[in-house]
């Protein structure tokens, strides 16, 4: 099955771990992505104003040609996208004055009834959660797992529809499937100070710490994310304080070791933090 | 389309003139009696210094073209633009890494496109303008420097951005950081380039240039022909 | 749009498609092809020329439209012109924004000069803008220096001056790498493997290219790198008249601002002439391919300071000008459209030519089938032939002509005809001065301290050039010029600035009873016509 998918720009030069481990395990799974034909960046922030629909075109643009593919879904995985591609669809489709104002500037007849799925989603729904259960090998059995959703995911939950927002669960789900343990982690939402890395160097690096102390005191053997720049922030700023050890793995990086994917395939070249320990238990 | 023509009625800058139907809007002008000195360079579509922008009646769109290679309409209203301010940053490139950070270092601006569309609206020459400011964006310079490829350097683009980015400049960067670094060198031409320092044709260019012309004439018709 | 009759006449050029497909049509003999030219190539007929009275030339037969601006006195009033205020004072002057002229610019700042560049219009635009097909360089293994060589001398019926041939073909691939390593996008296979192709006139493909716009990429891409080295340029101000000192060497040039009509005075140690060609003369009133500036100012001010001029009689047409539609009659229709298979046809779908013989062959026999046979298709500026375009699409694959073909398919399809699908009208068209100012393999001329080099130059190509040994030219002597000039410039002492050549000049057209017009003329006039 081939499904519409939109990469965005991180992931064609800084996260393409991201982008590649995302495609190559779906791909074991069955579910191919098929990248959009042209597309642009998303705007990477949702408007504060909420008549500021200038903001709004690009991902606009994005899901009316989107629409087009005649899937019905469109999957993102870069938490920022799909935060803002959500929204605005969101928008769209409840909001008579913003799908007039976008598509009378964009001359495209889109209503928002494309559902913008993230992969977690799509492991859920369309794979399910116990049909990967018995796909994975017991690689990961007892590795435990922080999962660290950040604040893009959840909030606000209205528009979002990702689960409890202070308290989301389908990365747990998910961990659980691949045979490891989710780990107590009370940071699991909360934000790691995003693009505050230009200007505040020291508020992220606070925020960092906090979130590895919590990681460690769960126990956890690795961080699991959806988010580009959460992965840099962490991984950038816990090898500059040595706070941990503790290797940050996107979500899909997970899903290949557990699915047996080989590590070049996934982009695990163990930068920062070194993954191969807990490599080592996965191939045992 | 034939040699007797009516005439129509145009708008340059506002005022009225009567020219031939079915001519450029570069020879109508000329016909309406301007002498250019600036908006017109090749008359060929291939400099960029012609662009010009103008509305039809009853029509709220602006439309562009380039006067060198766009009829006339009845009724048009019409102004050239034949220079607009320009950021361009310099650089030495033989020193430049092909990157996404070479590309942001030199015009941060790039990221604040909007994906207005306004720049691929109003090309001249048809091109995605914001799909090769999108490429750059994600560091794709491969695909920016083709999809730019066929940019005249007009400036419309740019005249348009509400993010004021200067596309076209975004553009050459590209191509040329592509052209240079990343589009492997020719070997045969590096051989050949050596061979001829080395003075390996050098007997045979000699014996050439001295030949009298019927020797050289037989030559020519001799010669074999890939 | 085409008409209907037209339509009806592409049928017959559709169904002889398949035959001819198979067909090759026999190239001319020498003696053939002499006596082709001389019965119907524009050099040879009848009245278009005349011997010119005045300056190092005198006697020399040209064209009436060359001769009338080298009859002429001085555009600026030099008797009444200060010279005491120099608003320019550099090492080395250069003359002309094209890609000559800033090729010169590079290498004499390479070299260490002040260098400023002046240029009629603005910086690029140029001939080297507009030139679709290529440049040739023998660079492949199956081809030498040599080779070329003997291509070009042949192309220019053995005319053309050997050391300059030479210094082409030598210089070459040395060029071809120079704009490679500028990040000039030429078209390659992945490897790196330079595409080519045929010319007119080649006997190896040898013709490199960037799309169908690669002048206009080596225009950029130096444009570029000069905006990168900081060079100093002047636009809106061409030259009027070139200052000497009492030596008579050349000492710089007295530029005229278009915009606001105040002349300027650069003081230069040596200067480079680099102002392209002369197309919008309109020779024969021909339509020409030339840009808006191409009107030979070089020749006439480096004529006045005792510049020789050579082959200036000879006129290169370009076998293929649109005919149709009549809004761009006239513009250039690339020879890489034949380079890539397309064959030329008359009325009756029957080839008459090898569509691959030197330009000058191909434009006599294109007229020949139009006024003598009668076998041409009638169109509102006169009559042409069938250019087969879709042809391309045939042997190469459909799409070729888009991809390959990106700015004479946009060309054509702005005005409704799409040449992927139809063949084109096409009648040769005024194109490149095969003549100029003579100059020596360090692109001198004969007066002290000014260089020459591109299309204002002469010797290169004999009396015809061949497709891409232009865009070469303009890159071989280009540099040359450049680093010459900037070398000189370091022994040169300069003594006052004078325009005494050219008040003699004037004087001696006064006795002669000439000079009533004034050059050079910097634009074409078309105010209250519609320009060919
Ligand atoms: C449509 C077209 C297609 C062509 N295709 C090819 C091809 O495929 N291959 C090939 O090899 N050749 C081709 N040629 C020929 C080639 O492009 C030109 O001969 C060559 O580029 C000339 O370069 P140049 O620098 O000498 O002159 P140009 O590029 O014409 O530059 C001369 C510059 O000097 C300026 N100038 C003029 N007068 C003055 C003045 N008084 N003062 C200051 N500046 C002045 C002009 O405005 C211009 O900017 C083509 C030409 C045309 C017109
Ligand atoms: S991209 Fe911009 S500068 Fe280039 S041709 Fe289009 S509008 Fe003109
Ligand atoms: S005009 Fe500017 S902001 Fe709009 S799409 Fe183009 S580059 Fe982006
Ligand atoms: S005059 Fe050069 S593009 Fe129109």
């Amino acid at each position: 099955m081939s499904i519409p998918y939109f990469p965005g720009c991180t992931l064609h030069v800084k996260a393409k771990a991201l982008d590649d481990s995302t495609r190559a395990a779906l791909a074991v799974l069955g579910l191919e992505l098929s990248g959009l034909p042209e597309w642009t960046c998303c705007g990477t922030v949702f408007p504060l104003a909420r008549n500021n629909y200038i903001g709004m075109v690009a991902s606009a643009r994005i899901l009316a040609n989107a629409a087009k593919q005649g899937d019905g879904r469109l999957v993102t995985v870069c938490s920022f996208c799909y935060h803002v591609l959500k929204r605005v669809n969101h928008a769209v489709r409840n909001s008579d004055e913003a799908r007039t104002k976008l598509n009378d500037y964009l001359e495209e007849d889109y209503d928002g009834q494309l559902r913008v799925l993230h992969p977690l989603e799509l492991l859920r729904d369309e794979v399910g959660f116990g049909a990967l259960r018995n796909r994975v090998g017991a690689g990961l059995k007892g590795t435990r797992v922080a999962c660290y959703y950040g604040c893009m995911l959840s909030r606000p939950a209205a528009e979002m529809d990702f689960g409890d927002p202070e308290d989301p669960a389908v990365m747990e789900k998910f961990v659980a499937a691949l045979g490891g343990e989710p780990a107590d982690f009370s940071w699991k939402t909360k934000c790691c100070g995003s693009y505050q890395v230009l200007n505040e160097q020291g508020l992220v690096a606070g925020r960092v710490k906090d979130i590895f102390q919590a990681a460690a005191a769960g126990g956890a053997q690795v961080i699991i994310t959806s988010c580009p720049l959460c992965q840099y922030n962490l991984e950038a700023h816990s090898e500059a304080d040595n706070h941990s050890r503790i290797p940050v793995l996107y979500f899909a990086q997970l899903l290949g070791i557990a699915l047996e994917i080989p590590i070049n395939k996934l982009g695990l070249a163990g930068r920062y933090a070194d993954p191969e320990a807990l490599l080592q238990g996965a191939r045992r | 389309m034939t040699g007797e023509s009516t005439m129509v009625s145009i708008y340059i800058m506002g005022k009225q003139y009567e020219v031939p139907d079915g001519v450029t809007i570069m020879k109508a002008m000329e016909f309406a009696g301007y002498r250019f000195i600036r908006g017109c360079g090749c008359r060929g579509g291939f400099c960029g210094a012609c662009g010009t922008v103008y509305r039809t009646p009853g029509n709220f769109r602006l439309k562009v073209g380039l006067a060198c290679a766009t009829m006339v309409e009845a009724g048009m209203h019409l102004a050239q633009i034949p220079f607009y301010p320009a950021n361009r940053a310099a650089y030495d490139l033989q020193a430049l890494a092909p990157t996404l950070g070479t590309l942001r270092q030199h015009y941060p601006e790039m990221t604040r496109c909007l994906g207005c569309n306004q720049c691929t609206r109003i090309c001249p020459q048809g091109l995605p303008v914001m799909d090769y400011i999108a490429a750059a964006q994600c560091g794709d310079l491969e695909k920016t420097a083709h999809q730019s490829f066929d940019c005249i350097m007009c400036g419309l683009c740019a005249s348009r951005c509400p993010a004021e980015i200067v596309q076209y400049n975004v553009g050459i960067l590209a191509r040329r950081l592509f052209g240079r670094h990343i589009a492997p060198p020719a070997r045969h031409l590096a051989q050949r380039v050596q061979d001829i320092e080395a003075g390996k044709f050098d007997d045979e260019l000699e014996r050439l240039m001295r030949m009298g012309r019927e020797e050289l004439q037989k030559r020519y018709y001799a010669r074999d022909i890939e | 749009m085409y008409t209907p009759e037209m339509l009806g006449l592409v049928k017959t050029v559709e169904q002889s498609r398949e035959r001819r497909l198979k067909e090759t049509f026999p190239r001319l003999t020498a003696e053939e092809k002499t006596n082709i030219l001389r019965s119907y190539h524009p050099d040879y007929m009848e009245g278009s020329m005349r011997p010119v009275m005045v300056g190092p030339n005198a006697g020399d037969s040209m064209p009436h439209a060359h001769a009338d601006l080298l009859e002429s006195r001085s555009l600026a009033d030099v008797d009444g012109l200060p010279l005491d205020k120099v608003d320019y004072d550099v090492d080395v002057l250069v003359i002309g924004g094209g890609g000559a002229g800033t090729a010169a610019a590079l290498l004499a700042a390479e070299e260490g000069a002040g260098v400023l560049l002046a240029t009629k219009l603005r910086h690029g635009d140029a001939n080297t803008m507009m030139a679709e097909g290529g440049i040739q360089a023998a660079d492949k293994e199956n081809d030498s220096p040599a080779i070329h060589y003997l291509d070009a001398m042949g192309g220019g019926g053995f005319t053309n001056i050997p050391e300059l041939v030479r210094a082409l073909v030598a210089d070459a691939p040395r060029c071809i790498q120079w704009l490679e390593s500028l990040g000039c996008m030429f078209s390659k296979d992945p490897d790196g493997t330079m595409n080519s192709n045929h010319g007119g006139g080649t006997s190896r493909k040898r013709m490199h290219f960037a799309h169908d716009y690669t002048g206009a990429e080596i225009m950029r891409t130096l444009r570029d790198e000069a905006r990168n080295r900081g060079i100093r340029v002047v636009e809106f101000s061409p030259a009027v008249e070139l200052l000497t000192d009492e030596l008579g060497q050349c000492a710089g040039a007295v530029l005229y601002n278009l915009e606001t009509g105040q002349y300027l005075i650069v003081r230069a140690k040596t200067a480079v002439i680099a102002t392209g060609g002369s197309g919008r003369l309109h020779i024969n009133d021909s339509p020409t391919t030339n840009h808006y500036g191409a009107t030979a100012d070089g020749l006439v001010i480096a004529y006045r300071a005792g510049a020789r001029l050579v082959f200036l009689d000879a006129t290169q047409f370009h076998p293929t000008g649109v005919a149709f539609p009549e809004q761009i009659v006239g513009q250039l229709v690339t020879e890489k459209v034949r380079g890539l298979g397309a064959q030329l046809v008359n009325i009756d779908g029957e080839q008459f030519i090898y569509p691959l013989e030197t330009r000058d062959a191909v434009s006599s026999a294109i007229i020949r089938e139009c006024r003598e046979r009668r076998k041409g298709i009638g169109v509102p500026s006169g009559y042409g032939v069938w250019l087969d375009s879709p042809m391309i699409e045939t042997i190469h694959g459909k799409g070729t002509i888009e991809k390959e073909l990106p700015a004479m398919f946009r060309q054509y399809i702005r005005f409704g005809i799409n040449m992927a699908e139809l063949p084109i009208i096409v009648y040769p068209t005024l194109h490149y001065q095969n003549g100029g100012i003579l100059i020596n393999d360090k692109a001198e001329s004969g007066v002290p301290n000014l260089y020459v080099a591109g299309e204002a130059s002469g010797g290169v190509h004999g009396r015809n050039r061949l497709m891409g040994n232009s865009l070469l030219d303009i890159i071989v002597f280009g540099r040359r010029a450049g680093k010459n000039a900037a070398e000189k410039a370091k022994s040169v002492r300069l003594g006052s600035l004078t325009l005494e050549h050219t008040k003699r000049f004037n004087e001696e057209l006064r006795q002669l009873g000439l000079g009533r017009r004034v050059a050079p003329i910097l634009l074409p006039d078309y105010r209250g016509k519609i320009s060919g």
